[in-house]
């Protein structure tokens, strides 16, 4: 697999963060569209498994911030447990994507996706509970926040990454993960 | 998508817009920590004080921050139904399966969701006020400690700069392939709800490979130059902190001792 260059990872993080700010934009015309369908979390994933975990880190950091600077959403009282879950989210789908390697393009992305949205929203839900909620947290509001109200978010997540990376590799926008053999 | 939503820097000449960024930075972080430190009325009597003291001095128009407001209303029914309804509590007046609707979830549901409206007037106040150029310096020179644990803040400065001027690109880039999905038969502002949102779906992946695209040439051309990465870079212009920025912090770490050590 050819490396992709430090500045071409940079910028490809920066214009996730970008996304971070203009998608949810565009999903805002939906009524709770942004809760439902979760637009920030595409382009964070996006970065950590194409840029590895410190440019997801920083995108899932970023994102966020910047979004609620330029747009006001989300508010600035929901921002931190947001921040906790998307760090988790670049960092863990960056690292899980570079550990894994099974020869098979869709399997390593569904490893990484599967694992890096489980860890941030174990993470952001033990971090609401344990500081920025503590005492009033329960695993019934977890549950409802982060898996019954997010599950179209979790669905489209699960269907359009793997179709992103896969379209963005047929584009030649990034390279292959594993560059076919002569003849095959 | 044509206009940003509300909470956008709005130019002026006020004591808040004068304030340097890095201030206003850290006296939002006094002034949260103030609001969720608040637990009696007395709390949130000077906390609804301080902010509306700010709103007159920043001397913003009425209107873009009622209209930021009312652009969450949502948010703060879910935040509020989320708690009253999971809260939980001794005798709840009425339970239906997993639900349970308390008293003590009903107070919690509105003690929440008023932080988050306060907290949300005072993010504003500094959106409103500060330029995002401004904001990206001022946390450029706030995180620059990090450097000490080797996190490269040049780096994470340049590309939170580019970030920001990409942002009307994709705008417009996601506003022109909107235009075209509809004229192949999207139905964007359908009042199915279900149809709706379906039709985004098309939406992402052009406006990812094209908005990728992009990326890919501004790396070559920053590869053309010689850019390799932010370490050493200069900066032309310097703004110190004035008697003005050392007042507001004073100001507003008083406020915050106040609130958690003198008040009920």
């Amino acid at each position: 697999m050819v490396e992709i260059s430090y500045v071409k990872r940079s910028v490809i993080t920066a214009v996730c963060i970008g996304l971070c700010v203009v998608l949810p934009m565009a999903f805002h015309a939906i009524p709770n569209g942004g809760r439902l369908f979760s637009p920030m979390h595409i382009p964070v994933l996006l970065a950590g498994l194409i840029c590895g975990w410190s440019f997801g880190l920083l995108c899932g950091l970023a994102g966020p911030l910047l979004s609620t600077l330029i747009t006001g959403m989300p508010p600035v009282a929901y921002l931190p447990p947001m921040l906790v879950e998307l760090a988790v989210y670049g960092l863990v789908s960056g690292l899980i994507f570079a550990l894994v390697r099974t020869k098979k393009l869709y399997a390593d992305l569904y490893i990484s996706l599967v694992a890096a949205l489980l860890a941030g929203r174990i993470v952001a839900g033990a971090a609401i509970a344990l500081i920025f909620s503590a005492g009033s947290y329960s695993l019934a509001a977890w549950t409802a926040g982060y898996l019954v109200g997010t599950w179209p978010g979790i669905v489209v997540q699960l269907v359009l990454i793997p179709a992103l990376v896969s379209a963005l590799m047929k584009a030649k926008l990034i390279p292959e993960r594993y560059s076919a053999l002569p003849g095959e | 998508m044509r206009t940003l939503p509300a909470g956008q820097y709005i130019p002026g000449h006020s004591f808040l817009h004068q304030l340097n960024a890095r201030t206003k930075i850290l006296c939002l972080f006094f002034l949260m920590a103030a609001v969720i430190g608040a637990s009696s009325l007395w709390g949130y009597a000077l906390v609804l004080a301080v902010i509306f003291l700010l709103i007159l001095v920043s001397r913003l128009p009425v209107r873009p921050a009622v209209a930021s407001v009312r652009g969450i209303y949502w948010f703060l029914l879910v935040i509020f139904m989320m708690n009253a309804l999971f809260f939980g509590g001794e005798d709840p007046p009425a339970s239906w399966g997993i639900f349970q609707l308390s008293r003590e979830g009903i107070r919690q549901g509105f003690k929440v969701a008023g932080n988050v409206l306060l907290i949300f007037i005072l993010g504003n106040l500094l959106t409103m006020t500060t330029l995002p150029t401004q904001v990206t310096t001022a946390l450029e020179s706030l995180i620059k400690p990090l450097k000490f644990i080797g996190v490269p803040t040049e780096d994470v400065a340049i590309i939170i700069s580019i970030a920001i001027q990409f942002i009307p690109t994709l705008m417009e880039e996601t506003e022109l392939i909107k235009m075209a999905q509809i004229a192949r038969g999207a139905r964007f502002e359908s009042k199915k709800l279900l149809e709706r949102a379906a039709s985004f779906i098309p939406l992402v992946v052009p406006v990812f490979i094209a908005a990728f695209r992009r990326a890919d040439e501004v790396a070559l051309a920053m590869e053309a130059r010689g850019y390799r990465n932010a370490k050493n870079r200069t900066r032309q212009k310097k703004e110190p902190l004035t008697p003005c920025d050392y007042f507001a912090l004073a100001v507003c770490a008083f406020i915050c001792l106040v609130q958690f050590f003198l008040l009920p």
